[in-house]
């Protein structure tokens, strides 16, 4: 290391595997005192697995760690150590109490200033106050945290894990951001960034994880970035630029095996009647799409968080009413705002988060596999249990979910497997259109793998398969096409032979266009 | 954050999950059986209760006693199924009781007063239903306020007095007969047990209504109509908290403005969770709730018949459910934690 001045903190050959799946081979970051570093990397390249290992959630296999000096083995990090180091965290979450008051959000986790055995109030209001001014957070104390802005809230979040802190060359902290600008329309990201840049002028060391460009391009001091497991490279802040950016990221490696049936199933259904016709169907206040795809095609959605991707599958469900448009399937048009009319009608949802939207944890596997036809079942005034049983029985075998017996619940199967159970579940319906919102999210290899293959089988069997995915190497592999949705618009409709994951990136990323909540 | 640790764990331990011991998996299922029987064994040869435990006189007064309290956690069992509390099912039983009981005292025919006291249950259990699912008040509070709200009806018309005028003998003669030694009043409850626990195992409505309370939002995702079955639970709830009703008319011949209530809801909603600590661990079920009625129907009568103070049963049964439902966590946890 050929530095001067002593880094804020640096992690040096940090390695990390899940189960024999390496996901950290040897990373190296250095971060400059008082300096934005930005971390960057596609998913799976690494980079949250290296946050947790300084914040002490993850333990690492190798390595060593560092901050303002107190240098420690990575495998002994652990929270007590990086809270007492300095490393303060704010997550995409900021775990702010909206119904309390700004100041009572800054001096929570503390001791309450107190006199008699009473809060002394003037004594919180006064210091939340003095916060506020440091931080330049144009909010009062009293004002409810409900009334800020996203982007206001945010630094309230950064105000509070930076208040022990004094301003100038004694500041002992490093800020770790996730995400900051992910949920903030691009002139309160702006503001956002801004208000980091003074921060960082102030003395404070902030590192930043992110998958927007905007984020880092002119904002950041240097990049990491890292790339399956690896740093890819670290650019010095004259040659952060997108493209540099976007060429780090993807890599110039061969993407994973594309999906081999393709792009057959697509051009031989080609010339018979659109099976999915959605036309003007609202995805912002402003925006709406219009689209078509044709029986046996999976088409893939890409789109930044924001982008109005998730909506769009909700809209087409009709589980987020549409106040605008049509969603056709063959000749049909679909009732808007009714489950039970896109059900009826051939269409299936499997939603992003599987806990809140998808999952019954309690109940047995068998159940949740039957659950969107369980009238199939009613014969001679009874369920039949045991048929039940043994179509889950055949289901798990034929989708390799390794369960230990269909009466088991989904709670006690692996991430993949759940994620398979939901996905068994509606393609047993037959379904003419699929809607898949980040289907292999928390997936591993194998499953993904898997996961893959089934939605091959399901288009070649004529359905239309719509894939939202934030991995655009999944969608390069995966679809015969992908429509790129920036600001709820559609901007670009790729062909199967210009997709990768430079093209992509850099069309869903590349241009400032303001974030639609999702 | 967590989210990753946690699927981590959870490979981690479908890959180590090991089937559940045996003995365990009947203990959990059966304690509560268990005790049942050794409960009944211990009053029927104690030397202070043998003599009058083991009549055919005080076994069918115990069982028929239970009617009220049995149809009661019964009628509870449907808003639990899906996640939903109903804290007026024993003002309803209260109110139809009084209405039936008012009725025939005002010499309305048996069979249209019987109408009348199940109409109440059913425009009770209709408003109930609007308010949780059209309005969106929280269920505790829309029937919290119900139940509130029905005592203050009763006692308007009764004026804290009983009504004993008028009740007709088919009535209470139904009440206090039976068949082969089985009073009517037990043979009601259990066809009315065996009928719930079909809905609930066996019939796609059952089904539903469980998905329901495992996970509301998914059961919406997978085009299950929550409003229409979380609002028929509450239907459900208040019908048959009013066949309660009835049968305390038909049970104690008079119509008591006292009998029933909310201290009626709390004990069926006890006996809901000490049942659902048996039979089905984890999970609201039938039998475990009648097992849950029959030991502290058994304790108390015991207990009583001992001479035992009346207070004694509250502090018994109040104390068999934590107790219970204590052992039944820390079962269930070792179970999920292996």
């Amino acid at each position: 290391m050929t530095t001067k001045v002593e880094p804020a903190l640096y992690a040096r050959g940090v390695r990390k595997s899940f189960d024999a799946n390496p996901a950290l081979r040897g990373v190296d970051l250095e971060v400059a005192r008082g300096s934005i570093h930005a971390l960057l990397g596609g998913n799976g390249s690494g980079k949250s697995t290296l946050i947790k290992i300084l914040a002490g959630v993850h333990t690492a296999d190798d390595g060593s760690l560092s901050v303002h000096g107190s240098e420690i083995d990575a495998r002994r990090a652990n929270p007590v150590w990086a809270a007492r180091v300095g490393l303060r965290f704010v997550h995409q979450d900021l775990g702010l109490f909206g119904t309390l008051s700004v100041g009572e959000n800054l001096v929570a986790g503390r001791r309450y200033a107190s006199r008699f055995g009473r809060i002394d109030w003037p004594a919180v209001r006064h210091h939340a106050g003095r916060l506020l001014d440091r931080f330049g957070i144009p909010a009062r104390p009293e004002q409810r945290l409900d009334e800020l802005s996203q982007a206001e809230r945010t630094l309230v979040a950064i105000a509070r894990a930076l208040r022990d802190d004094e301003p100038g060359e004694a500041v002992r902290t490093v800020l770790v951001l996730d995400e900051p600008t992910s949920c903030l329309p691009a002139d309160q990201a702006a503001w956002l960034l801004d208000a980091l840049r003074g921060y960082a002028a102030d003395g404070h060391t902030i590192v930043m994880v992110s998958h927007r460009l905007n984020d880092v391009v002119g904002v950041a001091h240097a990049a990491t970035v890292l790339r399956d497991g690896q740093n890819a490279a670290t650019l010095p802040e004259a040659e952060i630029t997108e493209d540099r950016i976007i060429e780090l990221i993807a890599g110039g490696q061969a993407l994973p095996p594309r999906r081999s049936t393709a792009p057959g199933g697509a051009s031989t259904a080609a010339g018979t009647a659109a099976t999915l016709r959605v036309a003007g169907v609202r995805t912002g206040t402003h925006s709406s799409v219009t689209f078509e795809c044709r029986p046996g095609e999976i088409v893939g959605i890409a789109g930044m968080l924001g982008s109005g991707r998730s909506r769009l599958l909700r809209s087409i469900f009709g589980a987020q009413d549409r106040a605008s448009g049509t969603v056709s399937v063959g000749d049909r048009a679909i009732r808007p705002g009714s489950i039970r009319a896109a059900i009826a009608d051939g269409i299936a949802y499997v939603p992003e988060n599987r806990a809140c939207d998808a999952a019954f944890p309690d109940q047995p596997i068998q159940a949740n596999m039957s659950v969107v036809g369980i009238g199939s079942y009613w014969r001679g005034l009874r369920l039949r249990l045991r048929r039940e049983r043994c179509d889950a029985r055949r289901d798990s075998a034929r989708f390799h979910i390794a369960a230990g017996g269909a009466s088991h619940p989904l709670a006690s199967l692996s991430g993949g497997n759940q994620q398979k159970v939901i996905l068994a579940r509606w393609l047993r319906t037959g379904p003419r259109v699929l809607l898949l919102d980040e289907p292999t999210q928390g997936v591993d290899v194998r499953a993904r793998a898997e996961i893959h293959a089934l939605i091959g089988a399901a288009a070649a069997d004529g359905a239309v398969a719509l894939v939202v995915s934030s991995d655009f190497a999944e969608l390069a592999a995966l679809c015969d096409r992908v429509l790129v949705l920036r600001g709820g618009e559609i901007v670009a409709d790729l062909p199967r032979a210009e997709l990768s994951e430079h093209t992509l990136t850099s069309l869903a990323a590349k241009a400032a266009a303001p974030a639609i909540p999702d | 954050m967590p989210v990753a640790t946690r699927n981590t764990q959870e490979v981690h331990s479908a890959a180590t999950t090991k089937p559940r011991p045996a003995v365990r998996l009947v203990l959990e299922r059966y304690s509560l059986l268990l005790l049942v029987i050794a409960v009944f064994i211990f009053f029927a040869t104690w030397s202070r209760t043998h003599a009058t435990f083991l009549t055919a006189q005080n076994l069918q007064n115990v069982a028929a006693d239970q009617t009220p309290l049995v149809l009661v956690a019964l009628a509870s069992l449907f808003p639990l199924l899906c996640g939903e509390f109903d804290l007026s099912a024993g003002a309803v039983a209260t109110m139809s009781q009084i209405a039936a009981g008012y009725s025939l005292a005002h010499g309305t025919p048996l069979p249209a007063a019987v109408a009348i006291g199940l109409g109440i249950g059913l425009v009770v259990g209709g408003i109930n239903a609007t308010l949780v699912t059209r309005v969106g008040v929280n269920g505790i509070i829309t029937t919290l306020g119900m139940a509130t709200l029905l005592t203050g009806l009763v006692t308007w018309r009764t004026g804290g007095q009983n009504i004993v005028e008028g009740i007709p003998e088919e009535l209470t003669s139904f009440g206090s007969n039976g068949i082969a030694g089985i009073p009517a009043l037990t043979i009601l409850v259990v066809a009315a047990g065996l009928v719930v626990a079909y809905v609930f195992a066996l019939t796609p409505a059952g089904r539903k209504l469980t998905m329901i309370g495992s996970n509301r939002q998914a059961a919406a995702l997978v085009g299950i109509g929550v409003p229409k079955y979380v609002g028929s639970a509450f239907v459900v709830s208040a019908l048959l908290a009013s066949v309660a009703g009835i049968t305390m008319l038909a049970r104690n011949g008079i119509a008591s403005p006292q009998a029933g209530g909310t201290a009626l809801t709390l004990q069926a909603l006890s006996a809901a969770f000490l049942g659902a600590t048996a039979i089905r661990p984890g999970r609201f079920n039938v039998a475990g709730t009648f097992i849950a009625i029959s030991l502290i129907a058994i304790s108390v009568a015991g207990l009583s018949l001992a001479g035992v103070a009346g207070w004694v049963s509250d502090v018994f049964n109040g104390a068999a459910l934590v107790v219970a439902v204590a052992a039944s966590t820390l079962i269930g946890r070792h179970r999920t934690t292996h």
